[in-house]
């Protein structure tokens, strides 16, 4: 089956409120979630990225140059990502619908990995 | 959770409430190191702790021990803390000491939390803040309740709540109140004001509505816990135990009290099968604590009417005279009319309906309970139990057009149906 890419962007101001019985129900429904895809064989790889905005490496004008990565304080961040089996776009989608990222404002960018 | 098992099962999962009890627990600590000026800073810390949780375990999943992850965190955040506020210089060596000695396995980690955390009830309870500070504070801090939370269970907005936590924040702050534990009278004087404050609480959850705010039941659990803290601890009174006891038997019901359609069931039609047997022993047990010593307080008779009540198998087993002898004593404790209604029920099945009646009829002319649903209730149950269906509609009807909750209404409209089967509005 083929696997596709989902880029997690956290929106900055999402847990401002949430108070801690909240936030253990989300983990509980990430869990859950997980747990399908793992049930199924379908989990391959997630990781969360380090919270600050990296760095951007190219080259112009004949030399590499580095600048610090995109931020923003109101702008997406990308968070972490996935690497999951799916069957199609579809239902790759489909198991994004009930990712509790999509809960406090956050996306999901989903990218098929290109199998050449 | 549906699904096969299999060896990449999960995710350990997380104990019921575990981040809301070891947020309190931890903003109790943290308070404690830093300070009791430094309450907010406390909160911020414990608050990030749990959303490094929130952004890590999705991807890492849970850990082993997620209480230890998070206490780990939290004591990172605040040696942060210390790096970053200048405030703190002086003390840092013996902050960190503070840190450190909650990882030395070598002390008796338990009561180092309970600990914490009694401190922190205690403070929260001072008499300098008023009642709905004492609350709000102690449910925020201790409890582990975000503001959306306290504010939907006392059916207040959260800017109410928010303004109620800032004046007390403040209060404490301006008269430099302190986490030791007082004394002697004042000892005295606060525990009162403790237990007020936990029953308080406890009464928020029990009378919730039926079946609806889930945070309100909560309430009765955090109640029980925050009881049980100051029973086990050296501070405790009887009267610490009367409480809980009397919390303990009344939480026991809770599983009866609403029936599949979400309707409350009042004591006498409750299915005692579904009583909560180890809150039931519970109770027993802290109420012999509460004996030991001639103290003797309203908490200790409403305990000792629950008793009775948690020790009949049957509605037809109650020993009604002993009860009727509890109230009375409540009644020289505390001379409310509520409690005269209450105990009016009791001599209804120990003297009969009409001396029962009697009472009431002097009750009616109380203004204290001018706006008192149940007292036309009572009487309208009492009449029906005569015959008397036409009195008794009319009670009903008279109950109605006073304040209650929806699950009430619902109830009362049930009662005046089978009075009136005509009644339709």
């Amino acid at each position: 089956m083929p696997k596709y890419m989902l880029l997690l962007h956290d929106n900055p101001a999402s847990f401002a409120d949430v108070s801690p019985e909240q936030m253990q129900k989300v983990i509980e429904k990430y869990m859950a979630w997980g747990d399908r895809l793992r049930q199924a064989g379908q989990m391959h790889a997630g990781d969360k990225l380090t919270d600050e905005p990296g760095k951007v490496v190219r080259r112009r004008d004949g030399q590499v140059r580095v600048t610090d990565g995109p931020y923003s304080e109101t702008k997406e961040v990308l968070g972490g990502y996935y690497i999951i089996e799916a069957a199609s776009y579809d239902q790759a989608i489909e198991r994004s619908r009930d990712c509790p990222h999509l809960e406090y404002g956050g996306t999901i960018e989903v990218r098929q990995v290109d199998m050449i | 959770m549906a699904g096969p098992e299999t060896e990449q099962d999960s995710a350990h999962q997380l104990v019921d409430h575990l981040f809301r009890s070891r947020a309190g627990q931890m903003v109790a600590w943290l308070t404690h190191v830093f300070g009791p000026e430094h309450l907010e800073l406390a909160e911020e810390v414990v608050q990030d702790a749990l959303l490094k949780a929130l952004q890590q375990w999705p991807y890492s999943g849970v850990p082993d021990n997620p209480g230890a992850w998070l206490l780990r965190v939290a004591k990172n955040g605040a040696l942060d803390v210390l790096r970053r506020h200048s405030a703190f210089r002086e003390r840092s060596h013996q902050i960190i000491a503070e840190l450190t000695r909650r990882f030395d396995t070598s002390e008796p980690a338990r009561w180092a939390v309970e600990d914490d955390e009694l401190r922190m009830v205690f403070m929260c309870c001072h008499p300098s803040l008023p009642p709905d500070g004492r609350v709000a504070l102690s449910l925020k801090t201790v409890g582990g309740f975000s503001v959306p939370e306290i504010a939907s269970a006392f059916l207040v907005s959260d800017a109410t709540i928010s303004q109620r936590l800032v004046r007390a924040k403040r209060t404490l702050r301006e008269r430099q109140v302190g986490l030791e534990l007082p004394h002697g009278w004042d000892l005295h004087e606060r525990l009162e004001s403790v237990l007020e404050v936990i029953y308080l609480l406890f009464n928020e959850g029990y009378n919730a509505h039926a079946g609806d705010d889930l945070v309100r039941l909560d309430l009765c659990g955090e109640a029980l816990r925050l009881g049980r803290l100051v029973a086990d601890s050296p501070v405790a009174a009887p009267a610490s135990h009367a409480l809980v006891a009397l919390m303990a038997f009344q939480a026991a019901r809770l599983p009866a009290r609403v029936d599949g359609a979400g309707e409350l069931v009042l004591l006498e039609e409750q299915d005692r099968s579904l009583w909560d047997r180890r809150l039931v022993a519970l109770g027993f047990a802290e109420l012999e604590r509460s004996s030991e010593g001639p103290e003797m307080t309203a908490y200790h008779v409403q305990a000792a009417i629950a008793a009775v009540h948690a020790g009949a198998a049957t509605p037809d087993e109650t020993r009604w005279p002993e009860i009727l002898t509890l109230y009375d004593d409540l009644l020289a404790l505390n001379p409310s009319p509520v409690i005269a209604l209450n105990r009016a029920v009791a001599l209804s099945r120990v003297a009969g309906v009409r001396a029962a009646l009697d009472v009431i009829a002097e009750l009616e002319n109380d203004p204290a309970l001018a706006n008192y649903y149940l007292l036309p209730s009572v009487k309208g149950r009492l009449l029906s139990d005569l015959g008397d269906l036409y009195a008794a509609a009319a009670c009903y009807r008279s109950a109605l057009a006073l304040p209650c909750s929806e699950p009430e209404r619902r109830l009362l409209f049930r009662r005046l149906r089978e009075c009136d089967p005509t009644h339709t509005a």
